[in-house]
């Protein structure tokens, strides 16, 4: 089973006498999980269950904390592994990685912990790793699961460093997926670690909803069909790359990384060229998709040679253009400028922000209302009135949409938790 | 996800049934467990419930296996940090399952030869936990810590031993700091260190008076 990859321009066809700006849409679906399949055992999971016991998750948190842990433990079985790391300026390492033979042995291990001190997130996360990587096995999903409500405040604290030492580890077989839990945590730190991680971004305001994630995210996790996905988008000569929507990580090779893909799932990438005037039968970019599939088969490819048809400017213009493409470019873009809100906010300028919101929903209000177009409008509505009345709140939702295009984002179920 | 019902303990392990004085079952857990356990250990875990009550052979307390591998689980979990009535559900189940929770609990060093992948994925996180931990052993690591509150600081100058140097409960958490080779030195989170000039002076004269006192004292 392998993932497909099409392609949809804004319109049909290409310029012959004018340069023409491309609007590529290209899509990359994850077949149904095949019922064969369905039927044979999940890929083993091998996973450490870091939980933040800083002071600030005293309380309701980590009472949910545990009770969340309790059922990941409960819904493992032998052959998966599980370890629980818990950290506040301290590691302990509660269970060391083991077979999940006896769930009891964890529950009352998770029962034990309580709140304490900082936030050495970073050394939390490395503990963690290593319990993971002292098993790891090519035919498992290995990963760190992160759970925080607060800013590292202790140990390495610098994003980027972390988020550098999260990709290495993910370049060699582990992955981190980044929970951040109440009003505390450091989205821009979490949504760095999620993607460098190739694994999950989850931002839980309430902590009720934690079990709902570790549900979502187990089957996610043995769900999966690719990971280390990544898009190499070859423009042929003469064609110039102007952009990719999605801002996607880069790899090392200059692709882009996309998040895991599940069976079943989309992905939609978008991507602007500048091509010259342009002969028929002429080969505009190749596309080659790379993923890696759970039970160790080493990495898998297949590339895509796009070419379009080629007419005079005057006879493209008058040709409708692909409503979905311009639907997929819009809500990719306003993904995007939800940084530029973003920044102002850190600048401390509410109106700039707001401008900002307000000028993402005035260029949607001018699209066909789908029902896509009208969910993504009422998300903005909600951040805009969020901005007076809690622009922390704001900021953290404004940066989960921000990451939708290039990461897993785990949203909940929106009708309770987007109540604002 | 649906889990399988565990394998059933019909067989079980033809440990031939070997019994110990209270003082052999003290020093085979002893070397097993790398610690020492006192008589009234023993006795503390047999009243709560945490271990079967020993056999009587005569006037004299007798174990068995499964005393010896309850003793070991109690242990081994204790020092984890589990509270011995998180601990007690753990214990009262088949010899089997006794044996297998604790070999869970020594399997959690890495196997013998790890797979490439593996032993890539370990060297990366051990070179990054050493480089991270080489900076945190400077023994002059105290002295920029003075005068900020403790639980604000970079624990790169705050530990120089990783994990382990927890040594209560979190409501008094303590450092520790190599001032010397072989002398520490244990500072608690509320300890209050008066900031710089003459009354932190005048606490480190204190301080260097209380050393000289035991020093110097007969004894």
């Amino acid at each position: 089973m392998q993932p497909s990859l099409h392609v949809r321009s804004l319109r049909p066809a290409v310029a012959s006498d004018r340069t023409t700006t491309l609007d590529l849409l290209i899509t990359i679906a994850a077949p149904a999980i095949p019922p064969e399949q369905e039927a044979l055992p999940r890929p083993p999971l091998n996973l450490a269950l870091v939980i933040d016991r800083s002071g600030s998750m005293s309380g309701e948190k980590l009472s949910y904390a545990r009770k969340a842990a309790r059922f990941l433990a409960g819904e493992l079985t032998e052959r998966d592994r599980l370890a629980i790391v818990t950290f506040d300026d301290e590691v302990e390492v509660l269970v060391p990685s083991q077979p999940v033979r006896n769930p009891q042995l964890f529950i009352s291990a998770i029962n034990t912990i309580h709140s304490g001190g900082g936030t050495d997130l970073f050394d939390g996360w490395l503990a963690g790793a290593m319990q993971v990587a002292n098993h790891l096995d090519a035919a498992a999903m290995n990963r760190v699961l992160l759970l925080s409500d607060g800013e590292a405040n202790v140990g390495v604290v610098d994003s980027s460093e972390i988020a550098g030492k999260v990709a290495g580890l993910s370049q060699r077989g582990i992955s981190t997926s980044a929970f951040g839990i109440g009003k505390g945590f450091d989205e821009d730190l979490m949504g760095a670690m999620a993607g460098a991680g190739d694994g999950t971004l989850a931002q839980i305001e309430s902590p009720a909803q934690l079990a709902d994630l570790y549900a979502s995210e187990l089957n996610a996790l043995v769900k999966t069909l690719g990971k280390k996905v990544s898009l190499g988008i070859r423009a042929k000569r003469d064609v110039q790359l102007l952009d990719v929507i999605n801002d996607c990580a880069l790899t090392a090779a200059g692709n882009w990384q996309l998040p895991n893909l599940r069976y079943g799932q989309k992905l939609t990438v978008a991507a602007r060229f500048l091509l010259p005037p342009w002969q028929p039968n002429r080969e505009i970019v190749s596309l080659r998709l790379a993923w890696e599939q759970p039970g160790g088969h080493g990495r898998r490819s297949f590339v895509e040679h796009i070419t379009l048809p080629v007419m005079a400017a005057a006879d493209l213009e008058v040709m409708e253009p692909d409503l979905v493409v311009i639907e997929q470019f819009e809500l990719l873009l306003a993904n995007r400028e939800r940084s530029l809100a973003i920044e102002e906010l850190d600048r401390g300028n509410l109106r700039a922000a707001r401008a900002h919101l307000e000028a993402i929903d005035q260029r949607l209000s001018l699209l066909p209302q789908t029902e896509a177009i009208q969910r993504e409008r009422l998300l903005l509505e909600q951040k805009k009135a969020l901005l007076d009345q809690d622009s922390n709140l704001s900021r953290k939702r404004l940066r989960r949409e921000s990451l939708r295009s290039s990461m897993s984002v785990w949203e909940p179920d929106t009708d309770t938790s987007e109540g604002a | 996800m649906v889990k399988p019902l565990a394998p059933s303990a019909s067989s079980d392990p033809c440990t031939p049934e070997a019994s110990y004085g209270l003082e052999e079952l003290l020093a085979i857990a002893g070397e097993r467990l790398g610690e020492e356990i006192t008589p009234r250990t023993v006795r503390l875990y047999a009243t709560e419930g945490l271990i079967d009550r020993p056999g009587k052979d005569g006037r004299r307390a007798v174990y068995g296996q499964r005393h010896l591998l309850q003793l070991l689980l109690v242990r081994s979990l204790a020092r984890r940090g589990l509270s011995l009535s998180a601990i007690a559900p753990l214990v009262v189940c088949s010899d089997q399952e006794l044996q297998e929770q604790w070999q869970q609990l020594n399997d959690g060093t890495p196997s013998s030869r790890p797979p490439e992948a593996r032993s890539e994925a370990l060297a990366y996180l051990q070179h990054i936990q050493t480089s991270a931990t080489s900076s945190a052993a400077q023994p002059s690591s105290l002295l920029p810590l003075l005068g900020s509150p403790l639980s604000n600081r970079s624990p790169s100058s705050l530990r120089t031993s990783r994990t382990g140097s927890r040594s209560s409960a979190s409501s008094s958490r303590w450092h520790r700091f190599a001032l010397a080779h072989g002398v520490e030195l244990h500072l608690s989170e509320s300890a209050s260190i008066p900031p710089p000039g003459s009354r932190r002076e005048a606490w480190l004269q204190r301080l260097i008076d209380r050393l000289r006192e035991q020093l110097d004292q007969p004894d």
